[in-house]
């Protein structure tokens, strides 16, 4: 399983001269599950691009497993980090459910048995199995989006990347968002995130990376990005801790980032 | 809202710029031979770009327009002008005429005004103005939305092929290695983009209708562009002299 | 003015099933109402069907009664109807009409169909401007705009129809906090001068901060409805597919563990 690294980060958009990236420096090693929080413009969309080519740095380097990412073309990096966006809708092109999870692997050299089970066992774990034959733009939005999941799953990158996984999901879609982070996860998998929804956030990832005007400005676990001493650095912004962290420091309680946490403390554990 | 254009020329009625392009199209292809079109365009094209401060946009834009029609009708007539005699050169079995060549410049140059002219009109008019213009004159209100929307959801298209392009990249569609390769993978960018505008349309219907588009008859137009009655003259006195110009060419005064 | 739907019940065209049964629902003057079900209960089928779009421009069959202050409205036309009940979408650029510059012309765009005359188109859209506080962005480009500001964009732009009522459709589906809080408070303010507005969301903790009252859908149908904070602590809601409470979920969690007191209970809602 490969480590990402990210040495001295520049990124200025060329059209609007914008400097997106103003020097990030992270290290994320196999398996890690990361989330990477911050107001729209921080930077974490241009950040994630950049590990798998589909942006190049003005500056600095992105290496993945000690190799340099400049030398490899996003289609063969592909085969490493897959990405996830946001909008099913920007990638929906095939009559089924079923084509549209196979065109991912297949672009990656899978054929035959190995490329059936990987994309059956990508339509379950979403739970989209049931509608493999329908046409994608019968499914409603919300499973949408776990078909655009689904159809990265399928590619079994040993790093996922996820945009806004959570964003217009229902509570079951959420549910399985979480399991498939959890399944990817406990196999070695590295899974990074992009999220604005903080519950999600302090309950599925060992490692918060919050950004700001192209930068790192805090970068821990859950309960050091959530302890009341850095309420005001997620506050600048935008960002709310989760209730259990405001409840647990109206306690007295220390940084309870969770639920669980929060009834740990209560029991006196 | 309705704000001023930064020249002169920006400033003119669109119809009246709209007129300019469309003559000055016609009239390149009315015109016998190489000087005539060249005059047309410096007198039609390149002195009001000037005035308005575009040359160099529209130099670069009105070339990489022109660029492929112009240099096949080019190499076309260059090698196989039919009937021609006088030889340049020889390369295998195709030769290059003189009469061939003189036919070439001839077409290069008018291609190159008809491009100029229409390149010179979007380029300085904006969309909404002409059709606003249009309702003003009597067009119905649908019909312009339905034109301004359509040129509008150019840019908007382009920018969804992109966004769509990264996203099918990062699936492994390979956009960067042979030309088969990239061929195939025409399908699934144009797919979404397709798709996706359809999928949208609905919803844009439904949220055009809750804003009273459909409602019957006129609507409101807090601005017009500026017209004056010596532009209507000269819009008049253009397409008269186009119609003399064709007049005189089909008589054969000109020759 | 109040709406009411009397065990109105919709079919989408060519479908087998309806998406919509035996509703009752009443909306009443500076009211906001939440709407809350999972992703294919019918929420924003009951959407389309409050503000008229339903079957006016969707197509589909109706039945039951939709009454504006007891008038029937089922002969009206959506040009009619669109100028009591303005119905706002998830996605906050397909809402912007796509042919203006500048964010006042947007917003105009309303008013300007309705043929009214220039003062009053102007005057309309100053104050729906106002009201949502974005008259700052009046020259902006809408389509540069971010998507918080596109969708106070968007309910300017309804609100300059003046309709008596306003239903949103999972508006801060797409937006990210910062957006999100910018809705709540245009919202919340609107409902203050009267409007009344039905909005549905996936965000239980947002309906709870800005509803009265909650409906929630399930299958089509109304399974729950009646005081925000009661219908939003239901134990039922997990069944239906809905998110808790982030303050329920939290009592649930202290009481499986047997920590639940008064003390966190104090704490939950300080």
């Amino acid at each position: 399983m490969p480590e990402l690294a990210v040495e001295g980060l520049v990124h200025v958009y060329r059209q609007s001269a914008v400097r997106a990236l103003d020097g990030v420096d992270l290290h994320i090693a196999a398996g890690e599950r990361v989330a990477l929080v911050g107001q729209n413009g921080s930077g974490k969309t241009t950040l994630v691009r950049h590990l798998n080519g589909l942006l190049r740095p003005s500056e600095g380097r992105v290496t993945v497993d000690g190799t340099d990412a400049s030398g490899m073309t996003v289609a063969q990096l592909a085969s490493t980090v897959g990405l996830v966006f946001q909008d099913p809708d920007r990638q929906i092109f095939a009559g089924s459910v079923r084509a549209e999870v196979e065109f991912g692997p297949r672009n990656l050299g899978r054929s035959g048995p190995d490329l059936r089970s990987a994309v059956s066992h990508a339509l379950a774990a979403t739970g989209v199995a049931a509608y493999e034959r329908a046409n994608p733009y019968d499914l409603g939005q919300s499973r949408r989006k776990l078909l655009a999941l689904a159809s990265v799953l399928a590619m079994r990158t040993p790093v996922l990347v996820l945009d806004e996984p959570t964003t217009g999901q229902d509570a079951r879609g959420v549910a399985r968002v979480r399991a498939v982070i959890g399944e990817v996860s406990s196999e070695g998998r590295t899974v990074i995130a992009i999220s604005h929804d903080m519950r999600f956030v302090s309950e599925a990832f060992e490692r918060v990376v919050v950004m700001r005007g192209g930068r790192v400005v805090l970068d821990g676990p859950p309960s050091l990005v959530f302890a009341v001493s850095a309420w005001d650095a997620l506050r600048s912004t935008y960002l709310e801790p989760p209730l259990a962290a405001i409840v647990g420091d109206r306690l007295g309680l220390g940084s309870t980032p969770t639920d669980a946490a929060l009834v740990d403390r209560l029991g006196g554990r | 809202m309705g704000r001023p254009g930064p020249s002169a020329y920006h400033r003119l009625n669109p119809l009246t710029k709209a007129t300019v392009a469309t003559v000055t199209a016609i009239a390149a292809v009315a015109l016998g031979g190489v000087v005539g079109p060249i005059i047309l365009a410096a007198a039609a094209v390149l002195s009001p770009a000037l005035v308005a401060g575009v040359l160099g946009r529209l130099a670069r834009l009105s070339l990489l327009l022109a660029l492929p029609i112009a240099l096949s009708a080019f190499i076309v007539n260059l090698f196989f002008f039919p009937g021609a005699e006088q030889v340049l050169l020889r390369i295998g079995p195709i030769t290059a005429t003189g009469e061939g060549l003189r036919f070439a410049i001839e077409i290069l140059v008018r291609i190159l005004a008809i491009s100029g002219a229409v390149t010179l009109f979007y380029l300085t008019t904006r969309a909404g103005d002409l059709t606003v213009d249009l309702e003003r004159r009597g067009v119905s209100s649908r019909v312009a939305f339905v034109a301004n929307a359509s040129v509008q959801t150019v840019p908007t298209m382009v920018e969804r092929a992109s966004l769509i392009t990264d996203a099918q990249r990062a699936r492994g569609l390979d956009t960067e290695g042979s030309m088969w390769r990239r061929i195939r993978g025409v399908v699934p960018i144009v797919g979404p983009v397709i798709l996706g505008s359809i999928a949208e349309v609905e919803e844009r219907t439904m949220a055009l209708e809750a804003r009273g588009f459909t409602r019957p008859g006129r609507r409101t137009l807090l601005w017009t562009p500026a017209d004056s009655a010596r532009q209507a003259a000269v819009r008049w006195g253009l397409v008269v002299g186009l119609l003399a110009l064709i007049v005189a060419r089909v008589t054969g005064v000109f020759g | 003015m109040t709406i009411a739907l009397d065990g109105v019940g919709y079919r989408y065209a060519g479908a087998t099933s309806p998406a919509l049964l035996d509703i009752d629902l009443e909306l009443r003057d500076g009211e906001v109402v939440g709407l809350a079900g999972a992703s294919e209960a019918g929420k924003s089928t009951l959407c389309l069907v409050v503000s008229g779009l339903a079957p006016r421009t969707v197509g589909g069959q109706i039945r039951g009664r939709i009454t504006l202050d007891g008038e029937d409205v089922d002969a009206w036309p959506m040009h009619r109807l669109s100028q009591r009940i303005a119905i706002g979408f998830q996605n906050p650029s397909t809402q912007l009409s796509q042919v203006t510059d500048s964010v006042f012309e947007e917003v105009a765009f309303g008013p300007m169909n309705l043929a009214l005359p220039r003062e009053e188109v102007a005057a309309r859209t100053w104050a729906a401007l106002e009201t949502l506080r974005i008259d700052a962005l009046a020259e902006r480009d809408p389509r540069r705009l971010s998507g918080g500001q596109q969708q106070l964009v968007a309910i300017a732009g309804l609100l300059a129809m003046r309709p008596a009522h306003l239903v949103l459709d999972e508006p801060t589906a797409q937006l990210d906090p910062a957006g999100t809080h910018l809705v709540a408070e245009a919202i919340t303010r609107l409902a203050r001068d009267g409007v009344s507005i039905l909005v549905a969301e996936q965000k239980v903790d947002l309906l709870a901060a800005i509803c009265s009252r909650v409906f929630v859908l399930d299958g089509g149908r109304v399974v729950l409805d009646g005081w925000a904070d009661e219908v939003l602590a239901d134990r039922r809601l997990a069944e239906f597919g809905v998110m808790e409470l982030s303050t329920v979920q939290l009592s649930r969690a202290a009481a499986a563990s047997g920590v639940a007191g008064d003390r966190l209970e104090r704490a939950l809602h300080a």
